[in-house]
């Protein structure tokens, strides 16, 4: 694949158009749980989806999804979410999450939506808030801090 | 329905059919390699959709932190002094280094303490022994004998005839 998140113009294109669709269609275990993005339809931001599959869930029981998939679908979130917000095209690494789990998180459709709280020239911090039926009543929050490392930069 | 004290072999099986009931790890082959009350070992063969980079080959960091939790949720079990059902709280992953694509991933997670209402847990992850992906700390509600399910114990520790 040669249109790839290290191809700096690529990443420019896709950002320009904002394509977040393309970048998705190149993370293989985003779209093993099944993560899709739209345009807020109140026109603030992006809206990221869950799919609630088979395969995501994490306790039979209840039945519930896996909380670690919920944790994968909001770092993915966060990760592409920077990827537009930021002021120029660059491929941030995740440094550390912190994820509170609110609610049981059925299986049914979960949607997250994210906030860029500061880009430094290094560091960005997200926050994420993930629900179901009410975004009032969050099923998780999580807080990602990121370095943000040139694109040409080999593992920054 | 009584059991003597679960040994290490008895945990393997129990901590095995716990993961492999998950459907999300069961789909990946996640596998059970050491299970008891000091620790638990797990291991995950690669599969490319584990990758967060195709083009680089790097590990997505949101599996890193969907291993640490299971883990971290298996290492409980052993911990108390009957099983109860502990939904996790909060879970806090540092990212050391991308994993890389190609080589299985390790999971070792441990119970630090544990109290009358949470059980605070830490676990790595790991490909090259030398060289640790990630750390977590999770911290896990204690839900009570009163709110887990009947039989929770008997079917972790049920035999199992393989003959059927």
């Amino acid at each position: 694949m040669t249109e790839a998140f290290h191809d700096i113009e690529w990443l420019a294109r896709t950002r320009q158009r904002g394509d977040v669709s393309a970048w998705l269609a190149r993370i293989p275990y985003a779209r093993r749980i099944g993560v899709s993005v739209e345009t807020a339809p109140d026109g603030d931001g992006l809206l990221f989806r869950l799919a609630p599959r088979e395969d995501n869930i994490g306790n039979v029981l209840l039945p519930a999804l896996h909380g670690g998939v919920v944790a994968a679908f909001m770092e993915t979130a966060a990760t592409l979410d920077l990827m537009l917000a930021a002021r120029e095209p660059r491929l941030p690494r995740v440094v550390d999450v912190s994820i509170d789990y609110l609610r049981t998180v059925r299986v049914m459709p979960t949607l997250a939506r994210c906030e860029l709280l500061r880009e430094g020239r290094r560091m960005a911090n997200v926050r994420v808030r993930a629900w179901q039926d009410d975004e009032g009543a969050p099923v998780a929050t999580a807080r990602l801090h990121f370095a943000l490392g040139g694109v040409t930069t080999q593992d920054a | 329905m009584s059991f003597p004290t679960p040994d290490a072999a008895d945990w393997r099986r129990a901590i095995t059919r716990f993961v492999t009931v998950i459907p999300h790890t069961r789909g990946l082959g996640l596998t059970v390699l050491e299970a008891g009350p000091e620790r638990v070992l797990l291991r995950l063969p690669w599969d490319d959709d584990l990758l967060g980079d195709t083009a680089r080959g790097l590990l997505h960091g949101g599996v890193a932190t969907m291993l640490l939790d299971t883990a971290c949720g298996s290492a409980v079990l052993p911990a108390l002094p009957e099983p109860e059902v502990c939904p996790t709280l909060d879970l806090r992953v540092d990212h050391y280094r991308p994993g890389v694509t190609g080589q299985a991933l390790y999971i070792e997670a441990r119970v630090v303490s544990v109290t009358a209402s949470v059980v605070f847990t830490e676990g790595r992850l790991w490909q090259d022994a030398e060289r640790p992906v990630a750390r977590g700390v999770a911290n896990f509600m204690r839900l009570g004998a009163r709110n887990t399910p009947t039989g929770f114990k008997q079917a972790l520790f049920a035999v199992e005839d393989d003959n059927d």
